[in-house]
């Protein structure tokens, strides 16, 4: 027995050790081990204890469990049943986006990807820190009429681009999804509910035991608590503060992960959020982040201005974001270039490969398309827009947000199986309300309205957008603390329900989006402290 | 109990707030509880001509001399006088090191024109390459405003609108000030704050500061270069100037609240800095009301709400720009009228006693309950109860600052 569990551990450390050689983390790892060994501190005679000593000493070792720790994650598989239905789902998802994007080239008379002219290209490094003003008209004569005229090169017609899809199409198709086990009886209209979908969600006493610190309803820093008065507060978050301090100097990823628990201060959320995701930003980043810049410059892929577009119809227009339209911009070209993501995803999505116009002749004419594999929709900037308020340079932003998106984001937009996919969210939120409120889901009911086509803007985007920036922070502290999604449908849940009276006066859609609309009085952990902590009826 | 009120400008967020509370609206002829006036309205109710004389039932918005800090010019010269008389009365507060002073030291070096004009120049000479701002003394809304990077620009500006310029002269001159050039940038881009103030007595001095204020961002990118100092649309941050240009949103109007602002500063330059920021505003605020305070003709009968324009440098540093004794109540967004409204109706809470008219012999000491997001920034009648009591361990303190 013992035999065959040294085996096992064996097999996983070589597996790891494959995999870590394989990392980007790992070329800096290895120079500075590198580094380590010429210092006098290691000794020839003695060199694996030595070695070993001084990594301990200046945090290298803390810094390869942190890798692992991050390794096991990204490894964590679900594998279920249904897998390959889910897959081939996707995959036919993928397909029509595709075409779409397509028809849309063909209608607009442009191609998918095309070299960038040399004045194009030296626009855009000129503006490259505010795209949103390509400034052509010249102020006329002194201070008296000032009239800007913009006309900046992505701007180009962008009125004729429209998202490829929005959050109310994707429920459509996850709606429609026939389980794999029966047909679906043919009955009247649109497809209502999930309940055909045999996936195994969290009940509320799973979930109860889940958010264990939740459910005892220990105290949480979050600036709008009741249960606390400014002195509590002020003495808790001291506290807080200086236990955060000591586990950042500790500069290891499971107690940072283990600290969100109880909420983060807002001065150390971005680098216990760093050390969470292993996202810190060196000189080997710095030039991956140019490298992307680069790629910007070099070519025009038809994405970009649906991303322009998205950034347009979202961040632009919130009185939230607006400020970091030009920190966007940057950031979501860039994620766009990276193929990193496309690699590291778990479940690949289909992507497309195209030929790159004004390079057909050349031998690396072909490209995958968009590099990173992800075509965005509409709301997709709202992914990277809270980061903005944690990040003042872009490529700190940037590595921060790309690993929120490869371990959580991406799973919001895609159909799968897995207890973490947008599939799971939505039925999870439909079973909770069913359970806890079936007069309010039979309201719905009577009246044809599925209340997951108000709540799946909100889950879609992981509430960005919707909820105040303190709060959604709040809230994205705590799925870096459980490393779960699910508290996402049990939020929204837990606001329908909290508005319920007044829902049970409106009878049409529109109306049930009215009251839904305005979350700007919503106090993330008071409201989840208090439907995780109620006794079960 | 009937409660009237009468107000002479059209604007919904005074009369939706009167009207919710049950309140009448009368003429200015009949008999009013509470007035909501314009400055002008209010000036001309005070002189000696129109012989009004008010009720103990009666409250009205303004002070009748409120120009000595909405002037800029008069507001430079109280606050130079007030640093004065602390410094000759050997106040700590007064305190000078490398010839600044080290605690008063939050307006721009401004001296006013002409009048000043020599002192400027011999300033000016001290950093020949530095920008200045001119600014007419009585206009709002950042209309005439200037900026100037050579004194020979002054003067051919000066030379070139001499009959206007001298006409103005005695009606308005100007105040020119040294130009903050490291502003804090948020998102590459530059803003000022807006801070509501309310005083309901200024001798003693009792001062409220609403925690809803917002930062009203340039929406083009700032660059000092020299090319660009004839954008104003960089410079000044006045909604009524940005709405003219062409970037200008409705939905957001430019504004981002003071509490998404502090989030941000927060997480990006830590908690102590951020603090210590809001610390040095509140301290501003204060120090610029005690400022005019021994120069406003005090009136039991008057309350104000202040729009303080506050630029913060890139050091964390808050400089007082201006102060205006009638902010904007139009709103430009959604938002924007929400927090209008509320702070309409969080003012009437602290001005009117609890026994719901008002009444000016009540010792204007609103409870706790009564503040809304205004936060109590001093009293002074507070502090002395405080310092005559015997058992002043209590927990509240009606003078956060020394």
């Amino acid at each position: 027995m013992d035999d065959i569990k040294d085996k096992s551990i064996h097999h996983t450390t070589v597996k790891i050790c494959e995999d870590l050689k394989k990392s980007t983390p790992y070329l800096n790892l290895y120079e500075d081990i590198q580094k380590l060994v010429v210092t006098p501190c290691v000794r020839a005679d003695d060199f694996k204890n030595t070695l070993l000593r001084a990594m301990q000493e200046n945090g290298l070792s803390s810094e390869l469990r942190n890798n692992i720790y991050r390794w096991t994650k990204m490894k964590k598989k679900e594998v279920g049943p249904y897998d390959s239905f889910f897959r081939k789902c996707q995959i036919h998802w993928d397909k029509r986006i595709h075409k779409s994007l397509n028809s849309m080239c063909n209608e607009l008379g442009i191609n998918l990807a095309k070299v960038r002219s040399t004045n194009e290209r030296e626009e855009i490094v000129n503006k490259w820190t505010e795209l949103s003003n390509f400034e052509v008209g010249k102020l006329c004569d002194k201070f008296i009429i000032y009239q800007y005229i913009t006309l900046p090169v992505f701007q180009v017609e962008i009125h004729k681009y429209r998202p490829v899809y929005a959050p109310k199409d994707f429920l459509e198709v996850l709606l429609n999804l026939k389980g794999p086990n029966k047909d679906r009886s043919q009955g009247e209209g649109l497809p209502w509910e999930f309940s055909q979908l045999p996936l195994k969600i969290k009940n509320l006493a799973e979930l109860r035991s889940f958010y264990v610190e939740l459910s005892r309803g220990e105290q949480i820093l979050c600036v709008n608590s009741s249960l606390s008065t400014p002195q509590t507060f002020t003495a808790f978050e001291a506290e807080r503060i200086a236990l955060g301090d000591k586990i950042l100097a500790r500069n290891y990823a499971p107690l940072a992960q283990e600290y969100l628990k109880k909420g983060c201060p807002r001065c150390l959320r971005a680098k216990m959020w760093t050390l969470l995701l292993g996202a810190e930003v060196k000189g080997q980043q710095i030039a991956y982040f140019e490298s992307l810049k680069e790629h910007v410059l070099q070519y025009d892929l038809m994405t970009d201005k649906l991303i322009i577009k998205d950034i347009n119809l979202t961040a632009s227009n919130d009185d939230q974001y607006f400020v970091f339209e030009d920190v966007l911009y940057q950031v979501m070209l860039c994620f766009s270039r990276d193929g990193e993501i496309l690699k590291q995803l778990p479940t690949q999505p289909a992507f497309m490969q195209v030929v790159v116009k004004g390079k057909q002749n050349q031998p690396e004419s072909a490209m995958i398309f968009p590099p990173s594999g992800v075509i965005p929709f509409h709301g997709f900037t709202m992914y990277a827009a809270p980061f903005c308020y944690l990040f003042e340079s872009p490529v700190d932003l940037y590595f921060v947000f790309r690993a929120f998106y490869i371990r959580y984001w991406h799973k919001l937009h895609r159909v799968c199986a897995s207890s973490q996919g947008i599939v799971s969210l939505c039925l999870q939120f439909e079973r909770l309300l069913q359970s806890y409120e079936p007069f309010l889901w039979n309201h719905f009911k009577k009246y044809h309205i599925p209340p997951l086509r108000v709540v799946i803007k909100w889950m879609m985007r992981g509430f960005s957008g919707h909820l105040p920036p303190e709060q959604l922070l709040n809230l994205w502290d705590l799925i870096l603390a459980y490393d779960s999604l699910e508290i996402i449908p049990l939020l929204a849940v837990v606001i329908v329900i909290f508005r319920k009276d007044n829902l049970m006066k409106v009878s049409t859609l529109q109306n049930v989006e009215a009251v839904l609309a305005d979350l700007s009085s919503i106090a993330v952990v008071p409201l989840l402290q208090m439907a995780l902590m109620k006794e079960p009826h | 109990m009937r409660v009237t009120f009468c107000t002479d400008l059209d604007k919904s967020v005074v009369v939706a707030n009167c009207e919710k509370r049950g309140w009448v609206q009368v003429g200015p002829e009949d008999e009013w509880n509470i007035y909501w006036a314009g400055t002008m309205t209010c000036r001309s109710l005070f002189s000696v001509d129109s012989g009004y004389r008010m009720n103990d039932n009666q409250l009205i918005n303004h002070f009748p001399n409120h120009y000595e800090i909405s002037r800029k010019d008069l507001l430079v010269k109280n606050i130079k006088r007030y640093r004065r008389d602390l410094e000759k009365e050997g106040n700590g507060l007064a305190e000078r090191g490398d010839s600044k002073y080290l605690h008063l030291d939050f307006i721009p070096v401004t001296f006013v024109l002409p009048a000043d004009y020599n002192m400027f120049v011999e300033e000016y000479r001290k950093a020949p390459q530095s920008t200045w701002i001119m600014k007419p003394c009585g206009r709002s809304q950042g209309s005439g405003i200037f900026l100037i990077n050579k004194l020979s620009k002054l003067k051919r500006w000066s030379r070139e609108s001499k009959t206007p310029f001298q006409q103005q002269l005695g009606k308005e001159s100007y105040v020119i000030s040294k130009y903050i050039d490291n502003p804090l940038l948020i998102g590459g881009k530059k803003f000022d704050l807006r801070l509501y103030v309310l005083v309901t007595s200024f001798r003693p001095l009792k001062v409220y500061q609403f925690r809803l204020g917002f930062c009203r961002f340039c929406t083009v990118k700032y660059d000092s270069s020299v090319a660009e100092l004839d954008n104003m649309y960089v410079h000044l941050t006045n909604v009524s100037v940005q709405k003219h240009g062409g970037e200008y949103n409705s939905l957001h109007g430019g504004k981002l609240s003071v509490q998404n602002l502090r989030l941000h500063l927060e997480s990006t330059r830590g908690k102590q800095v951020t603090e210590k920021l809001f610390d040095q505003i509140s301290w501003l605020i204060i120090h610029s009301l005690k400022a005019i305070a021994p120069v406003i003709a005090t009136d039991r009968h008057c309350f104000e709400c202040y729009g303080y324009d506050i630029i913060i440098d890139n050091k964390l540093k808050p400089w007082l720009i201006e102060v205006n004794a009638s902010p904007s109540l139009t709103s430009t967004t959604a938002n924007d009228r929400i927090l209008k409204h509320k702070l309409l109706d969080n003012i009437f809470n602290i001005v009117i006693p609890p026994s719901g008219m008002p009444d000016v012999r009540w010792n204007k000491i609103p409870s706790s309950q009564a503040l809304g997001d205004f936060e109590l920034l001093i009293d002074e009648e507070l502090v002395n109860i405080h310092e005559n009591s015997e058992n002043a361990n209590s927990s509240r303190s009606g003078y956060r600052w020394k």
